[in-house]
């Protein structure tokens, strides 16, 4: 318990801190915004008055901790760049509400793929005897860690949609009219994602399972009369599995953050493309959002690491 | 009942193991004892199975009774080995940490020997593991059955390790240095208990070890080997009384015991106390932070070492003895300067005190050479030293005149650790501590980690250079018949404190703490 509460507040402080460090930058980037939402025509009171609505008058401190205060209240500030209609400013938590799904959605079923192909793959290499196998594995595996994710995309998109017809490419349907269909059109962003992952992991199971099996307790399962097969998943498997487990939360920081090519590539709605577009556009109340979002998706998946990790280590959790 | 014929064992390369033949009868405990590398373990890694695959049986064959289990030419029958491994034939092996799976508890581990090779139902099996814990003397066996082995004591974990090699009574029990990882207090449980083990389901043992003393008590018949071959065999009191090889002889004599004359260059306490003493240590006491990796964490302070006072005199070698875990590694770092978080004062009259480390492998950087390694001490040095830092070539014929002093030549100049053995690695150590002339050194285990032969000779050049440079030793060691060689005084530590000090003679002769009658108790066991 003691453990949860220390690690919340690491959390919060380290928001902050990065709230505070994303909101300092932006105030230090040239560029005006006003400029940039009226465009060069607009008159100096139009501009004026915009100015005061936005708040840009106050004093940064003020306006940073009011916006912290909105925040906290669950108002995250409106788009400087897209609006509801004519009257209407977007407000940042429906764009993102929006955006949030799908990339959530990709970020679970790559990781569903990454693990359940690369952990049987993984043990696959390290206990077989074949130099064919392992060659064709070394080879295959360098080769899919090597190619950057927008060829990949690029290959995927080609062979599955175009000669297999499997999707349509460049369409998508919200996962609120037509699910299936929504998971189908995810399914082959989801595998550009998942190749190199499978690959990095499968390649850092087998070394790992190979350093383990050298470990002198292999020695002792085998002297008790176990089989190799019991011996790998009854004693190496899960002595193997703890650095793979960083490895595979670095992966899924990483993906949950928006795998920014990836949805570009396919044209998917997602956290990376609308990162994209408000940072060229200058949409900083998304932007400052998008930073704060990240920052806290990175921190709450290592601390779901790292109590995955006392489950399967049970000498973390004493020291 | 086993019978090993013209066994040869290769990995890439020469043979490690060459025409060994052994036998073991029904009940006996026979003793394989030799030097590190000396093939004794990989003989009875390849009896039981657990050679490494790249080994190459080369010649020879192994029977259980009747059963040929191995021979050379033919590929291992693994299905053949696992009826007879954990069943017939069982094995202890020498770390209990690192041979039991961190991430299982200790009780399930045991249960899979069942699991395997039995037809038990659960609640039998866990009767039956929970009565052979108690058998082999681990008191709670509820609580043991539910910890990780990161939870028990070395010597708990070893009775697991036991517990599951004898759990089903099988005929053979091998042990490679069972006892070598642990305190010399939990040893002599742990031999007893094989022992008794060996009585009651008298079955028969292969006993691995180097310790020649703890061979003599408990085996009947011994083999001893070098380089891969059995060199003599026979029973254990002949082989000691009359050995016959040279090979036996000089193995015999490089045991560290009080049946020998102690070699110590005294300095006598009178021309002691003319001078000033080299090291004092007023009052010391050690701390030890825990729990300092968070920002919010209580950092709590364990006091690792109380009160400690003692002085040392020029040339004089003073004697640190006691368990693992007492806090003589952490008073030494004290001393030295390297844990700050004292309370007391420790006043030095030398200006650099120098450690030897234990483990000669792992205390030198293996990426440089030796020479490099031996002018590190000088470099140091040479950014505080008055006179401005020493020239390169003063600096290299310093380490050269070292290396000499060492018994080593300038060829060492430029190898790198790795091409060095064990013993060298420990000469290329005292270099190092010595070069930049000290007066004042502390020895932690400088000897534990070698072999007796190799153990006997750098004991030997210590003294030596002890003479020679006019050297006081802080000597550290869990191993009283090392102390008893080395040194003119003795401080027994327990718990943090200094519990009893005194001359050698008089700390052996007439201990006046139980402790330290107990220490010496099991030291002795093991000569007799």
């Amino acid at each position: 318990m003691r453990y949860f509460i220390k690690k919340s507040i690491t959390l919060i402080m380290t928001l902050f801190l990065v709230s505070a460090a994303a909101f300092l930058a932006f105030q230090i980037i040239p560029g005006d915004v006003v400029t940039s939402i009226l465009g060069t025509e607009a008159t100096p009171e139009r501009e004026e008055q915009l100015r005061e609505e936005l708040g840009f008058n106050d004093p940064p401190a003020v306006r940073y901790f009011n916006w912290i205060a909105d925040i906290l209240r669950g108002d995250l500030g409106v788009s400087y760049r897209y609006s509801k209609n004519m009257n209407e400013m977007m407000p940042v938590s429906e764009l993102i509400g929006d955006k949030l799904p799908v990339t959530l959605w990709l970020a679970a079923l790559s990781l569903v793929l990454i693990t359940a192909v690369s952990v049987p793959l993984g043990v696959l290499w390290a206990r077989s005897k074949s130099h064919f196998l392992d060659a064709l594995l070394g080879v295959t595996t360098q080769a899919a860690m090597a190619v950057p994710a927008f060829f990949l995309g690029i290959l995927v998109t080609y062979i599955f949609g175009i000669v297999l017809k499997f999707f349509a490419p460049g369409g998508y349907v919200s996962y609120k009219e037509d699910f299936r269909g929504f998971l189908g059109y995810l399914m082959f962003p989801a595998l550009s994602v998942a190749i190199p992952k499978i690959a990095m992991t499968a390649r850092f199971l087998r070394n790992s399972l190979l350093t383990e099996m050298n470990a002198d307790y292999v020695r002792t399962a085998y002297g008790k009369g176990c089989t190799g097969r019991r011996v790998v998943y009854g004693h190496v498997l899960r002595n193997a599995m703890i650095p793979v487990i960083t490895f595979l939360g670095m992966i899924v920081a990483e993906i949950v953050a928006g795998s920014i090519v990836i949805e570009q590539v396919f044209g998917l709605p997602g956290i990376g493309r609308l990162l994209i577009s408000s940072v060229s556009t200058r949409d900083l109340p998304v932007v400052e959002i998008l930073i704060l979002y990240i920052t806290f998706v990175v921190i709450f998946v290592y601390f779901l690491i790292d109590i995955l990790y006392r489950a399967i280590d049970p000498r973390i959790s004493e020291k | 009942m086993i019978r090993i014929e013209d066994l040869s064992v290769a990995f890439d390369g020469p043979e490690v193991v060459k025409n060994v033949s052994l036998e073991i009868r029904d009940g006996e405990i026979l003793g394989v004892v030799g030097e590190s590398g000396c093939g004794k373990s990989v003989t009875a890694l390849t009896l039981m199975g657990l050679v490494a695959e790249s080994a190459r049986v080369t010649s020879g064959r192994i029977y259980f009774d009747d059963t040929l289990l191995l021979e050379a030419g033919r590929p291992r029958d693994k299905a053949l080995y696992r009826r007879f491994q954990g069943d017939e034939m069982s094995m202890v092996f020498q770390e209990p940490m690192t041979s039991l799976n961190p991430t299982q508890r200790a009780g399930k581990q045991v249960d899979e020997v069942l699991r395997l090779h039995t037809r038990l139902d659960a609640a039998e099996r866990r009767k039956k593991v929970l009565e052979t814990f108690e058998a082999v003397g681990l008191k709670d066996a509820e609580t043991v059955y539910a910890s990780y082995p990161h939870q028990l004591s070395g010597g708990m974990r070893q009775r697991v390790m036991i517990a599951m090699a004898v759990i089903l009574h099988p005929r053979l029990l091998v042990a490679d240095e069972p006892t070598t990882a642990l305190d010399v207090t939990v040893q002599n449980q742990i031999v007893s208990l094989l022992q008794k083990i060996n009585r009651q389901q008298n079955n028969a043992m292969l006993f691995i070890t180097h310790d020649l003393n703890l061979a003599r008590r408990l085996c009947q018949r011994i083999a001893v080997m070098k380089d891969g071959c059995v060199v003599e065999q026979g029973e254990t009191e002949q082989i000691f009384r009359h050995p016959e090889q040279d090979y036996t002889r000089r193995l015999l004599e490089a045991v560290p015991s009080r049946m020998k004359r102690r070699k110590s260059p005294y300095v006598p306490a009178e021309e002691q106390a003319l001078s000033d003493p080299v090291v004092q240590v007023r009052d010391l006491s050690v701390y030890y932070q825990d729990g300092g990796n968070s920002l919010f964490g209580k950092k709590r302070r364990h006091c690792v070492v109380k009160d400690v006072n003692f002085e040392i005199y020029p040339g004089e070698s003073l004697g640190l003895v006691g368990e693992s875990g007492c806090g003589k590694t952490t008073l030494s770092r004290a001393v030295l300067g390297i844990n700050r978080d004292i309370e007391g004062q420790v006043l030095h009259s030398t200006l650099r005190p120098q450690m030897i480390f234990q483990d000669p492998y792992s205390s030198l950087n293996p990426a440089r050479t030796v020479g490099w390694q031996l002018q590190e001490p000088l470099r140091a040095q040479g950014a505080t030293a008055v006179g401005g830092a020493m020239t390169r070539a003063d600096m290299e014929a310093a380490a050269c005149d070292m290396l000499r002093r060492v018994g080593m030549d300038e060829r060492y100049f430029y190898r790198r650790p790795a091409q060095l053995s064990g013993g060298q690695r420990q000469r290329v150590s005292i270099a190092q501590a010595l070069i930049t002339h000290p007066g004042f050194i502390i020895a932690d285990e400088p000897v534990s980690a070698l072999d007796v032969t190799i153990q006997a000779q750098i004991m030997e050049l210590m003294q030596r250079l002890r003479r020679e440079m006019k050297l006081s030793f802080l000597f550290i060691s869990h191993d009283i018949n090392v102390v008893y060689q080395m040194c003119d005084r003795i401080m027994v530590m327990k718990e943090g404190r200094i519990i009893e000090t005194g001359e050698t003679e008089e700390i052996f002769d007439s201990p006046k703490e139980e402790y330290t009658k107990e220490l010496l108790a099991s030291a002795r066991n093991n000569v007799q």
